[in-house]
């Protein structure tokens, strides 16, 4: 909403600046979003101010509403637009049905009107100045009574008119032409006003073409009607028209306004292009005026509320300054409210409770401290996994949750199971990620491009899956990528690709020593058929970790290989209380053993047997040498364990030690074939 | 006097005179150790004289072993002291040799950071934290009962239009704040409630100053007295410490349809007034939809956007930098 000041003076007139002006309205609610003065050949100095209103206030949306929430911070009253009673001449051809949708309907047939006249040039620069363009000197009146009273008014050509009006739902499929020449198709959703013949408007949003006012108009039927809100509503988007009628009757229309505006374009209509008038014609379903219900206002609420001790007269004054009516008796500890009709924001106690704090104004409204209470210790934002990353070099990233979807296809190329944005904002935020890895596929694109070498960065998020009920799954996972070089900052130390198992030490890392978590060997389609592993806790999998395929490295021209992984968050459990264990001092006895074993045979397997054979006073097994070339068979290869064991009561003796070494020989020798290298 | 050594005699203070010039003129550490084995060695000269005490005559024995034991340990302390002298002038020798060019980086191993919004949501969180809120969470696919009804958001009412809201192809939508997590906890959970939730949040918009998708964080409090004054002694203790202590604050009205009365907050910053956060008393409607009594209690909620205040903490001029996710941007936090 834009207005000039000059015609807000005609209602109230300030003696202040407009900057003064503009924070009255900005501390009343009504938000000024920018104003600048303006030098007006017309009236002077003016300004031009624009407000950015919120949809409770549609009574706001008018001059005079804004004049009156201005005259009642000021203790002011308003002064009404000069208005020239007619003398009407004529007979109105055509009658108005009401109904319940359309309450009060009040028309005006004016005839032998001369539409060679030129809109006043005050008229043409305010709704100028209010953004509306200036189409005829009737359309232009009747826009100018909207921004000055709120109220929606619409001319139809009466001579295109085929008998009398009346309001009703659209029939399905009911096509209608508007002025703007869109042709629409309505359903039984749609209220409408309809000659005997068909629909001429759309109601409370736009008139329609074919009784639209020309060049050869004569003469014209006014309305001026209250639509309840609840019937506009929704409708003006379902049709992608938003229209000035259509945003004032979405917020509700000051059912008692249609008769003064009726008059008040009579006046001007007049004016400018003379005319003979029939009475104005009131249409009304009084049963069906919204009902605003009397409020109870308890003094003590307000005082609790607000951190007032207001007397419950006080209260009274101030609410009565916007229109209220108010009745207060002593014995009560309550007063009664009751409600103007342009009033359609408040319905109760607390609506009233907010009227006052407006009028107070927000600042001057005490303030008092929240009591303290004990501190929350958390980790609900798992800040220890992340500084866990942090700590290792990784950068976070936030990528968005919607992703092209040959991406998204990428990693679940099953389409039922994506699940689509059916409005999405462009191609590329399409289709909820179903997994992290195509946004830090990106990022690391990006990243790349702009001339950078090595990328270690994780996210955490959600991610979306289908489900077969058709119900959208959602799973919070951290996923974390890497790829480039290491040891490129250093000057010292080789420099090297960053691979699989580095990724995996971090993984291992952040997973802490729970040995609850197993890696199995598994492939997926988009990552190296060699370099994949799923993690599994206890017998659910929770996630996985592997180099990205070559195919794709190549196929999305990334300069390294690229190992990812992406885990389950709440699966990942987080050291609890930290209780110290006691630990022997007496002394450790070493073994190393080397294996030379079958290619295939995996490490862990390998390991978790020496553990079963290595008896109760085994402390720790340690893979230290994997070699595999000169002096090993082909197809073999040679892994040297160090194995250390720790009594807690004694020195263990190298009898024990050896016993155990032997026994550990020839399980491996009988389970795997595996020989002891000398 | 003549010991026995093998089969000839050895005279004693020759031994000792040839012992002491060796030890004094060995020129390194090495020579010193070779000399030291030759004579006090375990099969040293002197060693060997002293095993070889049992054949000399009786008489001789006991006189001759005090002299062999007195020129051992005067040649230990000989060998001491020359080996003192040998370390200090190879230790000042090699040093000068170990000089290294301290203008050298030293090896990194770099942190890596957290995203700036992370960062926000950690700082905020401690604020309230420390005062006794609980940090809860809920699912980003939301339902229109939680979005939007459960908040006293009716359907088609243009204050839906305040939200532009992604739809997901199977009724459910993206939630367009973070307020559908404080009607689930109002539903779990008995008053008193103190909880913030942060979150992503989706609104079909974009530009300069908007991302589709961006991260709010909520509060609630519901308990007795949680009135519109302690709301604003909460909010202005929260931006001052998130600010540091000289911002200009103001409270104006606005509307929420979850919140009567409702306030917005500005800042002033650089030249004019910047709005930050939405607020207000929890509209009795949300809390009887949430099942809690509106006669017996009341509450407050907050909102902010987290990039926004990221954005004036660290002077980011521009929201996309965000979700762009350049390392070069994200290593400065």
């Amino acid at each position: 909403m834009q207005f000039s000041r000059n015609w807000l003076k005609e209602f109230i007139n300030l003696k202040i600046s407009t900057e003064e002006l503009c924070e009255q309205l900005t501390m009343l609610g009504l938000e000024v979003d920018s104003y600048r003065h303006y030098q007006s050949k017309l009236t002077g100095e003016d300004a031009i101010i624009k407000l950015d209103l919120t949809p409770n206030r549609g009574d706001c949306f008018c001059i005079m509403g804004i004049a009156r929430e201005l005259a009642a911070l000021n203790g002011k009253k308003i002064k009404l637009p000069k208005i020239k009673t007619i003398k009407s001449s004529l007979k109105s051809p055509l009658k108005v049905y009401a109904s319940d949708e359309a309450p009060r309907y009040v028309g005006r047939y004016i005839s032998q009107l001369d539409l060679k006249k030129k809109t006043p040039p005050l008229v043409k620069e305010r709704l100028k100045i209010s953004n509306i363009k200036t189409i005829d000197p009737i359309v232009d009146i009747t826009n100018y009574v909207l921004i000055e009273l709120g109220q929606p008014i619409h001319a139809f050509d009466s001579n295109k008119l085929q008998g009398d009006l009346r309001v009703r739902f659209a029939k399905d499929k009911e096509k209608i032409t508007l002025i703007d020449e869109s042709k629409i198709e309505l359903d039984q959703d749609c209220l409408v006003i309809a000659d005997e013949k068909k629909s001429v408007a759309l109601a409370g949003i736009m008139g329609g073409l074919d009784t639209a006012i020309s060049k050869e108009t004569e003469s014209i039927y006014l309305e001026s009607a209250f639509f309840k809100p609840e019937v506009i509503r929704g409708r003006p988007r379902k049709f992608a028209l938003q229209t000035e009628a259509s945003t004032r009757f979405e917020r509700g229309v000051d059912f008692e306004l249609q008769t003064l505006a009726v008059k008040r374009a009579s006046s001007l209509i007049f004016e400018v292009l003379g005319g003979e008038f029939s009475p104005i014609q009131e249409f009304k379903k009084s049963s069906s005026f919204p009902q605003n219900e009397d409020i109870h206002l308890y003094v003590e609420n307000v005082n609790k509320t607000l951190g007032l001790d207001f007397s419950k007269f006080f209260i009274s004054k101030l609410l009565r300054s916007l229109g209220l009516i108010i009745s207060v008796s002593t014995d009560k500890d309550f007063i009664t409210a009751k409600i103007p009709s342009w009033r359609f924001d408040l319905k109760v106690e607390v609506d009233l409770i907010e009227e006052i704090a407006r009028l107070v104004g927000y600042n001057k409204l005490p303030q008092e401290p929240l009591r303290t209470k004990k501190r929350n210790t958390f980790d609900s934002l798992n800040q220890s996994v992340r500084s866990c990353f942090t700590s290792r070099g990784y950068n976070e990233v936030i990528t968005y949750s919607f992703i092209e979807e040959s991406a998204a296809s990428l990693v679940e190329p099953k389409i039922e199971k994506l699940v689509f944005v059916s409005n999405p904002i462009s191609q590329n935020m399409v289709v909820m990620r179903p997994s992290l890895l195509p946004g830090l596929l990106n990022t690391l694109s990006y990243n790349q491009n702009q001339g950078i070498d090595q990328v270690k960065i994780f996210e955490i998020g959600s991610t979306f899956q289908k489900t077969s009920k058709n119900k959208v799954k959602e799973v919070e996972l951290i996923g974390g990528l890497i790829s480039g070089s290491e040891g490129k900052n250093n000057w010292t130390g080789s420099k090297r690709s960053l691979d699989f198992f580095d990724l995996k030490g971090d993984v291992e890392k952040v997973l802490g020593n729970s040995s609850g978590y197993v890696f199995k060997k598994a492939e997926l389609p988009y990552l190296h058929p060699g370099k994949t592993a799923f993690l599994f806790k206890g017998k659910s999998q929770i996630g996985y970790i592997g180099s990205l395929n070559p195919k794709l490295v190549d196929k999305l021209d990334l300069k390294h290989e690229v190992n990812f992984f992406e885990i389950q968050i709440e699966k990942i459990s987080l050291k609890g209380k930290v209780k110290f264990k006691n630990f022997s001092r007496f002394p450790l006895t070493q073994r190393d053993l080397s294996f030379i074993l079958d290619q295939g045979i995996s490490s862990s397997e390998v390991k978790s047997l020496i553990s079963s054979k290595a008896g109760g006073n085994l402390k720790e097994v340690k893979l230290f040498d994997i070699y595999e070339g000169k002096g090993i068979p082909q197809g073999k290869k040679s892994l040297t364990f160090s194995l250390s064991w720790q009594a807690a009561d004694r020195t263990l003796t190298d009898k024990e030690t050896d016993d155990l070494v032997k026994e550990i020989v020839k399980f491996l020798s009988k389970k795997f074939n595996a020989k002891l290298r000398a | 006097m003549l010991f026995i050594h093998g089969d000839s005699g050895v005279d004693i203070a020759s031994l000792a005179k040839k012992s002491r010039s060796l030890l004094k003129k060995a020129e390194d550490l090495k020579i010193l150790e070779k000399i030291y084995i030759d004579l006090l060695g375990k099969n040293g000269e002197i060693n060997l004289l002293l095993k070889n005490l049992g054949k000399l005559p009786k008489s001789q024995r006991k006189e001759s072993g005090k002299v062999l034991n007195q020129l051992k340990n005067d040649l230990e302390g000989l060998f001491q002291s020359r080996q003192e002298q040998l370390k200090e002038i190879f230790f000042s020798e090699e040093l000068k040799k170990e000089s290294i060019d301290i203008t050298l980086p030293g090896r990194l191993n770099e942190s890596g950071t957290l995203h700036p919004v992370t960062s926000t949501i950690f700082e905020i969180s401690s604020f309230f934290t420390s005062i006794g809120f609980e940090i809860a969470s809920g699912p980003e696919a939301e339902t229109d009962f939680y979005n939007f009804e459960s908040l006293n958001i009716p359907n088609d009412h243009p204050a839906k239009d305040m939200h532009d809201t992604f739809y997901l192809a199977n009724d459910s939508l993206l939630r367009t704040h973070t307020s559908p997590v404080q009607v689930r906890t109002m539903e779990k959970q008995k008053p008193p409630i103190r909880m913030i939730c942060p979150g992503r949040v989706y609104r079909k918009d974009s530009g300069l100053t908007r991302t589709p998708m961006f991260h709010m964080i909520e509060g609630l409090v519901i308990e007795e007295n949680a009135s519109f004054s302690v709301l604003k002694g909460l909010l202005l203790d929260f931006i001052a410490d998130f600010f540091g202590k000289d911002v200009d604050i103001r409270f104006r009205p606005s509307y929420f349809p979850f919140t009567e009365p409702s306030a917005e907050v500005d800042i002033k910053w650089k030249r004019g007034w910047l709005e930050i956060l939405g607020c207000g008393m929890v509209h009795p409607n949300v809390l009887e939809m949430s099942g809690i009594n509106s006669k017996n209690h009341s509450g407050f909620a907050f909102g902010l956007g987290l990039e926004r205040m990221a954005m004036l903490k660290y002077d980011i001029p521009d929201l996309r930098a965000f979700f762009e996710n350049d390392l070069r941007f994200l290593k400065q936090f």
